[in-house]
């Protein structure tokens, strides 16, 4: 079947078009990347490296209703996803459309997470290959991915320079291709023979790498490992590494009241702050940032492969770019290794 | 500038003191040109330790950061001294942390860094993309970076960070062993920014500041990085009763930054710590500089100068104007 | 498939106070207010539900009736903070919400044929009380059941009256404690873990099941091993702080383990091998 491609001078006109849907691509806002709701497709910005926040707000928004009800009245009114309509990520990088795969598992393992699931089903994952990764600390390709990995997203754009080549990759992909039709031309005969020429040169530009083979075992051998209060020494127990993750999914829930009026609704947390374990006794199971620091790596390196079989991290390189004291997954990684 | 070798000896030398536990200074980063906190409890620890313009943390936070675990019963707790390295600015959140007597003076060893001046990592790192490790010196009025086995010059004006560029107090205010000569002051903030914002209309800046406030996500780390910000209870995580609500919305948001804002007037040192970590650059130090401005015209006062002093909201005086009280 | 977060409404049928004081405890006897919900509900000894409030919130509660008593839930809720201190406000008519019923269960058919031995404190007795019941109503798969439960005062014993009972018919030999001698006392005086050693239930082909405080599991785990139970013969239940209850907020990890879901009960075998469980 022949290949599309998306002439660089159509994509406000694509953008257009898809702006029928809930539509969502990366935006420039004060200096700042983040997912924006397209309506006017010169708020789009594709030539970005990464969003600051990664699109799992998009499915999984950091403040979401549950239900609402009038206080004293047993009726709950559940929040419709459904109404939300199809969504599209456009422009989304391999490893947050990755990320968003391994959250999967946890919303529909056991019990299934209708809000969540539902949005997933609506959503469309637009993704966007990485010619030069983003950041030096990009690092897919140590824990499965690799710039430009189709993993879970149904359409994949690679850069030509004047034009993107436009690959369906599952129904949803090639539903949007229709959508698209005019919009998209024949790609010229040598497009995917570049594309395949520039995903070797991307790859080779990934510069830290590390070995993940045999840490999910060798973690809980360190449980007491001195490493800890070194690594976490600097840590402000912010939310930074744990929001900005792709991958994070810890959430609290708390009922809203507004005169008569309420609702209950779920907002992200992070095992970084201090409350997320403490006790009414003043306990704290894992009283300092060493303990969550801990937390923090066993889940992702080791809690969630031997529940998932997969690491909980792809990579993207968020934690240590915005960490504002310079801890780093991989220097913590490279310890666990040599220990 | 700082010699490195001067301060690792004079490291050492403070460590191996009985009277302290623990030495906080900067190494160097995992990447690029960064550097970062470093926690050192003994001599043989001392050799990493540098300062250079990419050492911008302000390391008085860790004074009040530091979390101690319930003790086993019998054992008493280590009193001894920390001893940390401040820069000018940070200096200042030392003397407002003991005018405020969140510790004593004995507590802690002032190791003072006369400053010419750090970089914004932001913009070294625009400039000098994909870096895997470098070096940042500063000699005269210039920046030297090496890197990838190679040397180049910027005047540090274009990479400085915005706080230095209106820093009133480049040597510390408070030091028991100085690291270098006296800086004399070689800026000021004019507030030209502040000014115009005033200028605007109240629909103008409430327009500004939704804008700026929408793309906070609450990640905390400008409350936890402050040095002003100790609060064991910070209002702001209270549920019962709760003041900001958990949820992430303008309007929670607003009562978070507006909150924080009020609860550091008259406190806040200005060594911008806060905008430097927002991890969505929302320019917080707008806010604080506004309040820190109205605070010395109103009431001829600044935080964080001298340990003799009063904290603001703990003194009175006759001429204090009252025009604000409606 | 129905949403989990959406909880039941259930009317109180009878509700009153176990325990006086500041954290005193309630015991609430709950039906659904939609009678068909029962059709679809069942639950064992060891599970918990959500219990709330829409408009103040949510907290995991354990069961504290069996599956053997029909027609009705029961919880016994300690007033601690805010979703509890708005619980305790409600009474007999009154209505509040639940979703469950959530976690694993006590391996009741796997313990047919043993002696049981529970050993509680305070507020602990609420996980036990089910399996007593459990028992109490299918004796004869059973052997010998010891109930051993303990409070500051005699005062702050839960469920009073159903020892008393337990003893009368000879279903069970309950031991009872106080922390510090009160006149007219005429059971055992010091510490759960002192009293257990006091009556050495013997180890051979039974369980011991212990639900308390922290400080009072570490040493009755210390104490049974001193008996000569192995870990595989003792169990107990965790609680973590919880949110979500169906394994998705990430808030009650211990190592590896979801409590909500993998837990509450586990063996101590279990537990051995995860460093933070008692943590
Ligand atoms: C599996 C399980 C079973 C439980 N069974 C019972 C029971 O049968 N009877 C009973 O009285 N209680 C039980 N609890 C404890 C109960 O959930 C908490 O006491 C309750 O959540 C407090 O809610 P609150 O809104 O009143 O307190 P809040 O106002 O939310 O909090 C008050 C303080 O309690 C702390 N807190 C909240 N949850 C817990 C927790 N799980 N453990 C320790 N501290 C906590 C908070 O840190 C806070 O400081 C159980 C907990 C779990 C996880
Ligand atoms: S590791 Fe860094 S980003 Fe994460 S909580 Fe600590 S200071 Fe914040
Ligand atoms: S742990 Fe860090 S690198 Fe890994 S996915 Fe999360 S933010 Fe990205
Ligand atoms: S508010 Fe910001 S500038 Fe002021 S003391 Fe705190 S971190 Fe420093
Ligand atoms: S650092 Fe920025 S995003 Fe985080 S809470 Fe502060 S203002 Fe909001
Ligand atoms: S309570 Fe949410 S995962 Fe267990």
């Amino acid at each position: 079947m022949a290949e599309k491609v998306l002439k660089k001078e159509k994509v406000g006109e694509a953008l257009k078009e898809l702006s029928k849907f809930r539509l969502f691509a990366p935006s420039k806002s004060n200096g700042t990347i983040l997912y924006k709701q397209i309506e006017d497709p010169s708020d789009a910005c594709l030539d970005f490296g990464n969003t600051t926040v990664p699109a799992k707000k998009i499915v999984f928004p950091q403040t979401e209703t549950l239900f609402r009800f009038m206080l004293g009245n047993p009726e709950l009114k559940e929040k419709n996803v459904e109404e939300e309509g199809t969504t599209v990520v456009f422009g989304i990088r391999p490893c947050d459309a990755r990320a968003m795969g391994i959250v999967d598992n946890l919303f529909s393992w056991d019990y299934q997470d209708p809000y969540y699931l539902k949005r997933r089903e609506l959503t469309t994952l637009v993704g966007l290959a990485c010619i030069q990764p983003p950041s030096i600390n990009c690092f897919c390709t140590s824990v499965g991915g690799e710039p430009f990995s189709e993993e879970n997203l149904d359409v994949l754009l690679v850069d030509l320079g004047e034009m993107y080549l436009f690959k369906a990759i599952t129904e949803k992909g090639e539903k949007l291709k229709t959508t698209l039709g005019s919009q998209l031309d024949e790609a010229p005969s040598d497009a995917v023979k570049k594309s395949g020429e520039l995903a070797d040169k991307a790859n080779v530009q990934i510069k830290r790498t590390i070995d993940t083979k045999g840490i999910p075992e060798k973690l809980p051998t360190l449980w007491e490992n001195e490493l800890w209060k070194r690594v976490s020494a600097a840590c402000l127990g912010c939310g930074i590494c744990t929001y900005l993750c792709p991958t994070c999914h810890c959430f609290d829930i708390q009922d809203e009241v507004e005169g008569a009026e309420g609702r209950r609704a779920r907002m992200w947390d992070s095992c970084m702050f201090r409350e997320y374990t403490l006790h009414a006794s003043g306990h704290n199971p894992r009283p300092t940032r060493r303990e969550r620091t801990r937390n923090r790596i066993n889940h992702k390196y080791s809690y969630f492969p031997s529940k998932f079989q997969v690491i909980a991290c792809v990579g993207c390189g968020r934690c240590i770019n915005l960490c504002p004291v310079n801890i780093d997954i991989l220097e913590i990684l490279g310890q666990v290794v040599d220990a | 500038m700082v010699d490195n070798a001067k301060l690792k000896d004079v490291a050492k030398e403070v460590i191996s003191r009985e009277d302290v536990r623990l030495l906080i200074g900067y190494r160097p980063g995992t990447y690029g040109f960064r550097a970062r906190p470093a926690f050192v409890e003994n001599s043989d620890q001392v050799d990493e330790l540098i300062f250079s313009p990419a050492c911008v943390s302000n390391l008085s936070s860790y004074l009040t950061l530091e979390e101690k675990t319930p003790l086993p019963r019998g054992v008493e707790p280590d009193l001894r001294k920390v001893a940390v390295m401040v820069k000018g600015c940070d200096s200042r959140a030392l003397v407002q942390q003991l005018v405020e007597k969140a510790y004593d003076r004995e507590h802690i060893l002032v190791l003072g860094i006369p400053c010419r001046g750090v970089v914004d990592m932001a913009k070294v790192e625009n400039r000098f993309p994909g870096v895997i490790s470098g070096e940042i010196a500063m000699e005269g009025d210039n920046l030297v970076f090496s890197f990838d086995g190679k040397e180049e010059t910027v005047p540090k004006e274009e990479l400085l960070a915005e706080k230095c560029k209106r820093c009133r107090y480049p040597t510390p205010l408070i030091s028991d062993l100085l690291l270098d000569d006296e800086v004399e002051r070689f800026a000021d903030d004019d507030y030209s920014d502040i000014t115009a914002m005033e200028g605007k209309s109240t629909e103008e800046k409430w327009a500004f500041w939704e804008e700026q406030f929408s793309r906070c996500i609450r990640c905390y780390s400008c409350r936890n990085v402050c040095p002003m910000c100790y609060c064991e209870d910070c209002v702001l995580d209270r549920l019962k009763p709760v003041w900001a609500r958990r949820s992430v919305d303008i309007s929670e948001n607003t009562v978070y930054h507006i909150s924080r804002a009020y609860h550091l007037a008259g406190r806040c040192i200005q060594c911008g710590e806060c905008e430097r970590v927002c991890p969505v650059d929302i320019p917080l130090m707008l806010l604080n500089r506004k309040f820190y401005r109205d605070v010395e015209e109103l009431y001829d006062y600044e935080p964080g100068i001298k340990v003799e002093e009063k904290p603001l909201l703990s003194t009175f005086s006759v001429d204090d104007k009252e025009d604000f009280i409606l | 498939m129905k949403n989990p977060y959406i909880p039941y409404e259930v009317k109180i049928v009878d509700a009153w106070y176990e325990t006086p004081g500041d954290r005193c405890i309630k015991t609430f006897k709950v039906t659904f207010s939609d009678e068909k919900i029962w059709d679809t509900w069942s639950h064992q000894p060891g599970q918990c539900a959500m219990v709330g409030i829409p408009g103040v919130g949510e907290s995991m509660f354990c069961i504290s009736s069996s599956p053997t008593e029909k027609g009705y839930l029961r919880f016994s809720i300690m007033k601690v903070g805010k979703n509890t201190s708005a619980l305790h406000e409600l009474e007999a008519g009154d209505t509040f919400f639940i979703r469950g019923p959530y976690g694993n269960t006590f391996p009741l058919e796997e313990w047919k044929g043993k002696d049981i031995v529970t050993i509680g404190g305070g507020i602990g007795q609420a996980p036990l009380r089910p399996v007593i019941q459990y028992i109490r109503d299918n004796r004869d798969d059973f052997g010998e059941l010891t109930v051993i439960y303990g409070a500051r005062t005699s005062a702050d014993h839960c469920f009073k009256a159903e020892f008393e009972e337990l003893n009368a018919c000879g279903d069970a030999c309950c031991h009872l404690s106080i922390d510090v001698q009160e006149e007219n006392w005429p059971h055992f005086v010091g510490f759960v873990p002192a009293l257990l050693m006091e009556v050495e239930p013997s180890p051979e082909n039974a369980i011991a099941v212990t639900c308390g405080p922290p400080v009072m599991i570490k040493f009755v785990l210390e104490n049974l091993e001193k008996l000569g139970f192995t870990p595989d013969q003792v169990y107990t239940t965790l609680e973590n702080r919880m949110k979500c209850g169906i394994g998705k907020c990430g808030r009650c990890n211990a190592g590896n383990l979801y409590v909500c879901k993998d837990g509450p009960v586990f063996s101590y075998a279990q537990l051995k091998e995860v460093p933070e469980a008692f943590a």
